[in-house]
C-alpha cells in the first residue's frame, strides 16, 4: 500500500510540474462544453425553403403564409417557375421547394384532391425526413382546418370526420431540446478521453524517456505501478465528471433527477474500462502522438457504436450484438437515465454488471499485456 | 539539380512515414473502416421503436389498432398491459420510447360519432430526434388506423406529391462519404504536416536542413509532397470504396472534383504549415491540431449535424472551417451533379482561405528561420 502511494504521490508531482497535462485536463472540459454542447445538435431548425405559387389565390396564399411564418422554416423568397425552385435547391440557397399548380384552387373548390408538389434536398436522410415531416404536419393542419370551414358552412361536424383524438405527452424531456439528451452524454466522451488519453501518455512518456525500465527495477510489482500510475486519473476522471454535472444544470439548465452517489458509482466502474484502453495503447504506442491517434480512432468507433447520436434500435441485428461489449454504450445509456428519468440501482443493475465484466476484463487483459512487455 | 535536391528532401520525408508505421496504418485503415461503419451499420432513419400499448378492456377494435401499430414501420409493441399504475417506471431502464393509453370505453366511443375516443399516448422526450418523429407521426398516423377499422375516409383536400432529389433511397452513405473525404484530407494535410515539421524543429534537424545548399522553398515543398501524395491516395481510395461498395456514383465532373480537392488540401497545408510555425514542441503541436483541425471538420462544417441548427455565434465559426465550403463542393458535385457555375462561391472562399492562410503561414516561416 505504501508503495502505491508513493507512485500516486510521484504521479501528482509530475503532473503538477507539466504544464500541458494539466491544460489537457482543464482545456478538453471548457471546450466540449461550450462548442461540443451546442454544437451537436439532432434538432432540425431554419430549414430553408422556397415557394412556387403558380395558382395565386387567397386560398395558396394561406397555406403558403403558414410556412413562410412557421419558425421551423426560413423562407429564402418566392421561386418564378419549377426550374427555378429545382436550381435553388442545386445550388445549395434552398433544402425544401414547394409546388403549388395553377389549378389548386379550382380543384380545392370542385372537391377534388388537389396535388401540390414538394421537392426534398434528401442529402442528409434524417433532417430531410424530419423536414418534410414538417411541411406535410402543416399541410395536414391546413386541410383540416379547410375542412371544418367547409363542413361548417354545411352545417356540419368535424367530429364526424375524425373518429379518434390522439393527446401526445413528452415525458422526461418537454420542451425537446436536443441539448438535454447530448450534454450529459459528453461525460463519457470527456472521461474516457481524459483517463484514456493521461494514462497512456503518462506510461508511453516514462517508456519514452526510459525511466519504465528504471521503476521496474524497483522492488514494486508491475500491478502495484500501474495502480499507483492510474490513481490519480481516476480522481480526475471523477472531478470532470462533477465537472460535467455543474456545466449541465447551472449553464444549460438541464435537470439532474437521479442520485449523485449512483453516478459517481457508475463513473468509477466504468473508468476500469477507459483506464484499460489507456494502458493498452501505451503498450502498442511507443510516442504520444501515436496515443493519440489510436486512442482517437478506438473513440471514433467506440463512439459511433454507442448510441451517442445514432439509435443503437436502428443498427443491424450483427452490429447491435457488437455493441454488447463496447463499454461505452451502457456508460452512455446509464447516465442519460440518470439525468434526465432519475432512474437507480433497481433500474440500471444489468448495465452496471455488464460494464463491470468488460471492466474487468479490459483491465486484466491490459495489465497481462502491459506485464509482458516491461518484463 | 533543383529536382534532384527535392527528390533528396521527399526521400528524406517518405522514409520518416514508412518508419511511423503505426501512424500510417491508422491513416489508411481508419477511412475504409469508418465507411464500413457508417455505409453498413449506420441508418439514421428511426425505425421498430419499442413501445408499449396500456388497453384496459380489451376488445376486436383495440386488438385491431393494436396490430396496426405493431405492423407499421415506425413502431414495435413490445407489450399490452392492462392497467399501468406508475406509466412513468414502463420508460425506465427498458428502451421503451412511448406508451400507447387507451380508454376503457374505447370501442363504445367509435360508435358514437360526435363523442370520439381519446387515446393518450406518453412518449419519451429525452431523445429528441426519435421523441420528435414519434410526436409529429402519432397523430396521422392513429387517424388513418382508425379510419380504415372503420372503413371511412376522409374527403381529400390537398394530395403531396414527394420527390426525395440527390438520395432518393435516403442510404446514409451517400451523405458520409463526401464527409469523410474531407476529414481523412484534413487529418494527413494538416494534422500530419503539423507534427512533422514540428518534430524537425524540436530534434533540431530543421536547422542542419536549412544549413545545407537546400533553398527554403525546396525544403517546404519538399516537405509536403510526400503528405500531398498521401492525401491523393487516401481520397482515390475513400471513392474508390464509395464506389464499388456503396454505390456512391460521382455524377458531376471528376475534373472539378480532383481540382477542389487540391485547393482544399492546399489550404490544409497552409493550416498545418502554421500551426507547425507557433508550436515549438511536439506536444504543444498535439495539443494543437485536435481542436484546430479534426474537432471543427467533424462537428462545424456540416458532416454529421446540420449547419442550419446550431446557435448563430457557432454558424459564424463554421464560415471559417475550410470543411464547410468543402463539403459544399464535394456534396454538390457527388451528389448532386453539379458544376462549378452553382459552385462558385464555395470554390471562391475556399480559395481565398487556401491562400491567405498560405501568405500568413510563409511569412511567419520565414522570420521563424
Amino acid at each position: 500500500m505504501n508503495r502505491i502511494r508513493t507512485i500516486i504521490w510521484k504521479e501528482l508531482k509530475q503532473l503538477k510540474a507539466d504544464p500541458i497535462m494539466s491544460r489537457l485536463i482543464v482545456v478538453p472540459v471548457v471546450l466540449q462544453m461550450f462548442v461540443l454542447g451546442y454544437a451537436i445538435t439532432t434538432e432540425v431548425k431554419n430549414t430553408t425553403v422556397t415557394i412556387m405559387d403558380k395558382s395565386d389565390t387567397p386560398r395558396s396564399a394561406e397555406l403558403t403564409q403558414a410556412i413562410v411564418h412557421n419558425p421551423l422554416f426560413r423562407y429564402v423568397g418566392p421561386s418564378s417557375s419549377e426550374a427555378r425552385a429545382r436550381e435553388a435547391l442545386d445550388r445549395g440557397a434552398a433544402k425544401i421547394a414547394l409546388v403549388i399548380p395553377a389549378e389548386f384552387a379550382s380543384d380545392l373548390g370542385r372537391g377534388l384532391a388537389a396535388p401540390v408538389g414538394l421537392f426534398v434536398d434528401g442529402q442528409d436522410a434524417n433532417s430531410s425526413t424530419v423536414a418534410a415531416g414538417y411541411v406535410n404536419a402543416i399541410i395536414m393542419g391546413w386541410s383540416l382546418e379547410y375542412l371544418k370551414r367547409k363542413l361548417g358552412g354545411a352545417g356540419g361536424r368535424i367530429e364526424s370526420l375524425l373518429p379518434i383524438r390522439v393527446y401526445p405527452v413528452i415525458l422526461f424531456n418537454p420542451m425537446l431540446k436536443s441539448t438535454w439528451y447530448m450534454v450529459p452524454a459528453l461525460a463519457v466522451i470527456l472521461v474516457t478521453m481524459v483517463t484514456a488519453l493521461l494514462t497512456g501518455f503518462s506510461i508511453v512518456k516514462e517508456k519514452e524517456a526510459g525511466t519504465l525500465e528504471q521503476l521496474m527495477v524497483t522492488p514494486l510489482m508491475p500491478l502495484q505501478l500501474v495502480l499507483g500510475k492510474v490513481a490519480p486519473f481516476i480522481v480526475i476522471g471523477l472531478l470532470e465528471l462533477c465537472a460535467v454535472l455543474a456545466f449541465a444544470t447551472l449553464w444549460f439548465g438541464i435537470p439532474f433527477r437521479g442520485n449523485f452517489l449512483t453516478l459517481m458509482l457508475f463513473g468509477l466502474v466504468y473508468m476500469a474500462s477507459s483506464l484499460g484502453i489507456g494502458i493498452l495503447t501505451s503498450t502498442i504506442a511507443r510516442t504520444p502522438q501515436q496515443v493519440l491517434f489510436l486512442t482517437f480512432f478506438v473513440m471514433l468507433f467506440f463512439l459511433l457504436l454507442s448510441g451517442f447520436f445514432i439509435p443503437i434500435e436502428n443498427m443491424p441485428l450483427w452490429v447491435q450484438r457488437v455493441t454488447y461489449v463496447n463499454p461505452l454504450r451502457y456508460f452512455m445509456f446509464v447516465i442519460r437515465e440518470i439525468f434526465l428519468k432519475g432512474s437507480g440501482l433497481k433500474e440500471l443493475w444489468r448495465q452496471g454488471l455488464a460494464m463491470a465484466a468488460i471492466g474487468v476484463v479490459m483491465f486484466t487483459a491490459a495489465l497481462a499485456l502491459f506485464n509482458r512487455r516491461v518484463s | 539539380m533543383k529536382l534532384q535536391r527535392l527528390w533528396a528532401v521527399v526521400h528524406k520525408e517518405f522514409r520518416h512515414i514508412v518508419r511511423d508505421w503505426q501512424t500510417l496504418i491508422i491513416v489508411l485503415a481508419m477511412p475504409v473502416a469508418l465507411m464500413f461503419l457508417y455505409g453498413y451499420a449506420l441508418d439514421v432513419n428511426i425505425k421498430d421503436v419499442p413501445v408499449i400499448v396500456e388497453d384496459p378492456s380489451p376488445s376486436l377494435e383495440s386488438a385491431a389498432v393494436i396490430k396496426a401499430i405493431d405492423n407499421s414501420e415506425l413502431f414495435k409493441v413490445t407489450g399490452v398491459v392492462r392497467v399501468a399504475v406508475e406509466p412513468h417506471e414502463l420508460f425506465r431502464g427498458k428502451g421503451v420510447k412511448a406508451v400507447f393509453r387507451f380508454p376503457y370505453d374505447f370501442a363504445a366511443r367509435l360508435r358514437r360519432p360526435l363523442d370520439p375516443p381519446a387515446i393518450q399516448v406518453l412518449i419519451d422526450g429525452s431523445d429528441q430526434n426519435t421523441g420528435t418523429i414519434i410526436r409529429n407521426a402519432v397523430e396521422p398516423f392513429l387517424r388513418q388506423a382508425v379510419l380504415e377499422l372503420l372503413g371511412k375516409t376522409v374527403p381529400p383536400v390537398i394530395e403531396v406529391q414527394q420527390t426525395v432529389l440527390y438520395n432518393p433511397q435516403q442510404k446514409s452513405a451517400l451523405f458520409f462519404v463526401p464527409g469523410l473525404m474531407a476529414m481523412i484530407l484534413m487529418m494527413i494535410s494538416a494534422l500530419l504536416t503539423a507534427l512533422a515539421v514540428t518534430r524537425e524543429k524540436e530534434l533540431g534537424t530543421m536547422e542542419q536542413l536549412l544549413v545545407t545548399p537546400l533553398s527554403p522553398a525546396v525544403i517546404i515543398v519538399g516537405k509536403l509532397l510526400p503528405y500531398i501524395i498521401l492525401s491523393a491516395i487516401d481520397g482515390l481510395l475513400v471513392l474508390g470504396v464509395g464506389e464499388t461498395v456503396f454505390g456512391v456514383r460521382v455524377r458531376g465532373s471528376m475534373l472539378l472534383l480532383t481540382g477542389a480537392s487540391f485547393i482544399y488540401i492546399f489550404t490544409a497545408l497552409a493550416l498545418g504549415l502554421l500551426m507547425s510555425t507557433i508550436a515549438r514542441k511536439q506536444e504543444h503541436a498535439l495539443l494543437m491540431v485536435l481542436p484546430i483541425t479534426m474537432l471543427p471538420t467533424m462537428l462545424l462544417s456540416g458532416f454529421i449535424f446540420p449547419l442550419a441548427s446550431l446557435p448563430v455565434w457557432l454558424q459564424a465559426l463554421s464560415s471559417i472551417v475550410p470543411a464547410t465550403y468543402f463539403l459544399q463542393i464535394i456534396r454538390g458535385i457527388i451528389l448532386k451533379g453539379v458544376g462549378a457555375q452553382e459552385l462558385w462561391k464555395p470554390l471562391a472562399a475556399l480559395s481565398g482561405m487556401g491562400l491567405l492562410l498560405m501568405a500568413i503561414s510563409i511569412k511567419k516561416f520565414k522570420v521563424r528561420l
